[in-house]
């Protein structure tokens, strides 16, 4: 878990992306933190983003609730949409690769991408594994449901951890449920002795060490994003208080009617997550939030966050 | 008696920067506690600044790394921005930045977003946005820091898409704009000169600005630590390590502009 004992001098720190250590992958989510990550699907939108305070973008093709109302399989963008993005913003940009397609995420490493997030969001390419990570020297972000979820991707590479709430419905529940699984997990981890946790470990199909690690921290041992379903500053800021780090906003932003405004006001919300007069006054007047679906209404199979192992 | 130290709140590794001030204060007072002129013992309280108020409590302030653009953004909807340049440049309080907070605290940047960028100022220096290049690039050195004293061995450090110090700016001259570089707006001119106080070696000659760099100033390496009066900043970031002794120097140097 710790870095891979590659610590560059600076005569041969350029880049060898396979050199990247962990601490250096871990490193920038940590800047990430406190900030707000929005899905865009052009350079237009991510220009939005930025001007909103967004700490970085996601390039996708098609935000979550056009991939759940179209239907279809879901694959990594146009590299040269994300290519685009890139050129036209200066703050870290991220893509999503499918759950173990190796080879997406290869391109994505090619052309340069800050982060890839290996996606359930997307259409799952491998049915039993996901990409082994630590080999490749762009960091990534993995989603979970559960402490066992996000420790099997911490231990496979991932850098970066966010919850698995369900994509594109505005409908925050699985989120919440996710982060309420993955911190009573991690309390009572915190609270048992070294054979409780061996057996913990087996229980949640997870790495003792890392447990150990989560254990001895309170907290998993990478930074914890909240992810799917935030359509509001409000919801953005619940998510804080359950003790995220910060929040990606996928189809929120850009299904709602003043996309500018709600994006501005997602940003001040994660940073004043505590201060209820602010969070009244960025709330207000920002119009149409966009158009719910309510989970519980979810055939098992439209469910995203079921994708992944 | 009982200093406030700030870690600016709004975006970015703050909660790092808090902890390992903690540290460095638990470690100094094993070693060498940090005294003021009356060898009375000093104690700190670390603060998370987001609003004007909490800013106006404390004596000296930290700006985390995170991603410049958001923090001045928020900043500036939070109504920060002028009270955090009154606090760096009338007010003339310790300051340090990391990284974004190194570029802000800069009074000039280039590679900014296509709108600009606004900027806190008080180091006399133009900094190179992402000089290094994206995430894949990012790195791991060590770094002599002969500031922590002559025996004080490597400093390792974590340059996330960092910037550098690429030229010292002269008060008296103007600066020469280029399309992608902001500035910060004028407060009070300072006397103290900009110290170069550490430099990473090796990446000089890779400078596309040849004006004024490193190799003019006489010496090789990109210039990733300054100082000026009471604002110093980092090009790397010590929160992303659990060494503290950046931290306990800094924090000795604010007791000393403060107390003594």
């Amino acid at each position: 878990m710790s870095t891979n004992g590659t610590t560059k001098k600076s005569s041969t720190m350029t880049s060898d992306p396979s050199q990247s250590s962990f601490a250096v992958k871990a490193g920038l989510a940590q800047m990430l933190k406190g900030g707000v990550i929005m899905d865009v699907v052009n350079a237009e939108q991510a220009k939005i983003a930025e001007e909103a305070g967004a700490c970085a973008v996601m390039a996708l093709e098609r935000v979550p609730a056009d991939i759940r109302a179209q239907g279809g399989v879901a694959r990594m963008s146009d590299p040269q949409m994300i290519k685009d993005i890139m050129r036209t913003v200066t703050i870290p940009v991220m893509a999503k690769a499918r759950i173990g397609h190796v080879v997406e995420c290869q391109i994505l490493q090619a052309i340069g991408v800050d982060y890839i997030d290996e996606s359930e969001v997307l259409t799952p390419a491998d049915p039993t594994n996901h990409v082994e990570k630590s080999g490749f020297g762009v960091p990534f972000v993995c989603g979970c449901r559960n402490l066992g979820e996000a420790l099997r991707r911490i231990a496979e590479g991932a850098a970066m951890i966010r919850t698995k709430g369900e994509a594109g419905t505005g409908d925050v529940v699985e989120a919440v449920r996710h982060m309420q699984t993955v911190n009573g997990e991690i309390a009572r981890a915190s609270s048992s002795t070294d054979s409780e946790l061996r057996m913990m470990a087996r229980e949640l199909e997870c790495d003792y060490a890392l447990l150990k690690q989560t254990a001895q921290l309170k907290r998993l041992p990478v930074v914890n994003f909240a992810a799917g379903g935030v359509a509001t500053p409000a919801d953005a800021a619940l998510m804080m208080q359950m003790g995220c780090d910060g929040v990606f906003v996928g189809s929120g932003i850009f299904k709602s009617g003043d996309a500018a405004k709600r994006a501005k006001a997602i940003v001040q919300a994660v940073t004043h997550y505590n201060d209820p007069q602010v969070l009244a006054d960025v709330s207000s007047g920002l119009g149409e939030a966009m158009v719910g679906i309510n989970v519980e209404k979810l055939d098992g199979g439209a469910r995203l966050a079921k994708r992944g192992w | 008696m009982t200093l406030a130290i700030g870690v600016l709140a709004l975006q970015g590794a703050f909660a790092e920067h808090i902890q390992l001030l903690r540290r460095a204060v638990a470690e100094a007072s094993v070693s060498a506690p940090l005294q003021g002129s009356t060898a009375e013992s000093i104690g700190f309280e670390f603060v998370e600044v987001r609003t004007p108020g909490e800013l106006a409590r404390c004596a000296a302030l930290i700006i985390p790394g995170g991603e410049s653009t958001s923090i001045a953004l928020i900043a500036e909807r939070t109504g920060l921005l002028e009270p955090l340049r009154d606090f760096v440049k009338v007010q003339r309080k310790p300051v340090w930045g990391t990284c974004a907070g190194l570029i802000l605290l800069a009074e000039s940047a280039n590679k900014t977003k296509a709108t600009g960028q606004d900027l806190i100022g008080g180091l006399d220096v133009r900094v190179h946005r992402n000089y290094f290049g994206r995430q894949v690039e990012s790195f791991e050195a060590d770094l002599d820091l002969p500031f922590l004293g002559e025996d004080a061995g490597t400093f390792h450090s974590v340059f996330i898409r960092a910037p550098v110090v690429e030229k010292v700016l002269s008060a008296s001259l103007p600066v020469d704009h280029t399309e992608d570089m902001v500035t910060a707006p004028a407060r009070k001119a300072t006397a103290a000169p900009v110290e170069i106080l550490a430099r990473l070696p090796g990446r000089a000659r890779a400078l596309r600005d040849r004006s004024t760099t490193a190799e003019d100033l006489g010496e090789d390496g990109d210039i990733v630590a300054v100082r000026q009066g009471n604002v110093f900043g980092t090009a790397f970031h010590p929160e992303l390590t659990d060494d503290a002794r950046i931290h306990a120097w800094w924090l000795q140097q604010v007791v000393n502009s403060t107390v003594i």
